[in-house]
């Protein structure tokens, strides 16, 4: 019994001490990645939302979140170049969260911005309406003239006097 | 009195700008207007945001600031990197006429995103450590921006002509292409000549 809790003791330590390294302790290369995965997913973000403009969204508040992002990107490489590896991982998560964020936000906006551009039609169907309203309005408009004006053209005709 | 022809020709007109107003809808979604010159700004401005009191004459731990600033013409949203360089009188500097940029590594980074028409500026400080001066060959060993250190070890000569050791603050543009999903160096860059003196 007791060489059995002996056992669940020492790989419960071991365990400990392998998940408070892995942690807190990381390494260049992880640090490294982190940041270039930040780099690419800021990247990606900064893609979509150029899209979602391209079809006549407002992106002014992704941009603002996106230099958010890029502010936690130039620490993650601060942090990377003063050897702080858990402070560029730290740094590098936020900047991908943040632009994973404006990712799906850009895309639902340019969902919307998709939707209203395929409404192109409505409008060219409107004027097209609207000017053939009008032309037929005026072409009645001026047959009710014409007739009204050679009407008192022939009243005021003088009269052969015999 | 008008003749019938004249109101004829009135009733005509009339009828053309009705269609004409009524076509500025429809022509708006096809007609793209042409939009004026694109282009991007990289500027920087001295501590009083104007083009004058740059720091020039430098020393060691003494901080020094400057507003940079960037602006974006380009007719859409843009992804910009200016990267902030250090160099001596020996070492490359970005060429405007070929488009390249210096080869030297960036001592530090801002990713700035602008809409089309908008404009970015932030203040700059810098100070210089480690700094060394002795027999016509100076050394600056670590510089420090926006609060961030580092070490950059350039060493100087003495410029007998304008008489100091001379190194170069600048800043490079950078822009994102969406299409090649890369960053192109902007061909737009600005410097700040320091004279490096060992004790301020």
């Amino acid at each position: 019994m007791r060489c059995w809790v002996s056992l669940f003791a020492v790989v419960l330590a071991a365990c400990t001490v392998l998940s408070v390294s892995w942690a807190c302790a990381s390494g260049p290369e992880e640090a490294s990645g982190a940041v270039a995965d930040a780099e690419r997913s800021l990247r990606d973000a900064f893609r979509v939302v150029s899209d979602a403009e391209a079809f006549g969204a407002n992106v002014s508040g992704l941009l603002d979140r996106l230099n958010e992002a890029g502010g936690a990107l130039t620490s993650a490489g601060v942090a990377l170049a003063e050897g702080n590896y858990s402070g560029a991982v730290g740094w590098a998560g936020t900047c991908r969260a943040l632009s994973e964020d404006v990712s799906g936000d850009a895309d639902v906006l340019k969902s919307d911005a998709v939707a209203r551009a395929a409404g192109w039609w409505l409008t060219v169907s409107f004027s097209a309406v609207g000017a053939g309203v009008f032309v037929a309005a005026l072409f009645l408009v001026w047959r009710w003239f014409r007739r009204t004006y050679e009407g008192k053209l022939l009243e005021s005709r003088p009269e052969a006097v015999a | 009195m008008w003749s019938l022809a004249d109101c004829r020709n009135v009733f005509l007109a009339v009828g053309l700008m009705g269609v004409m107003v009524f076509s500025v809808p429809s022509a708006m979604v096809f007609v793209r207007l042409p939009g004026g010159e694109r282009f991007s700004e990289l500027y920087v401005l001295g501590p009083g945001r104007m083009a004058e009191g740059y720091p020039f004459n430098v020393g060691e731990n003494e901080s020094y600031m400057v507003y940079l600033g960037v602006g974006n013409d380009l007719g859409s949203s843009a992804y910009y990197v200016v990267y902030v360089k250090f160099r001596n009188q020996t070492e490359p500097s970005p060429n405007a006429t070929a488009g390249v940029p210096s080869s030297l590594p960036p001592m530090y980074e801002y990713h700035v995103f602008l809409e089309d028409g908008e404009s970015w500026e932030q203040p700059l400080t810098f100070s210089f450590f480690q700094v060394s001066v002795a027999q016509n060959r100076s050394v600056v060993g670590g510089l420090s921006v926006d609060g961030v250190t580092l070490g950059v070890n350039r060493p100087g000569v003495w410029d007998d002509e304008n008489k100091g050791y001379f190194y170069e603050l600048f800043m490079e543009l950078w822009v994102y292409g969406v299409a090649s999903d890369a960053f192109q160096f902007h061909n737009r860059f600005v410097g700040l000549w320091v004279n490096m003196t060992a004790a301020s």
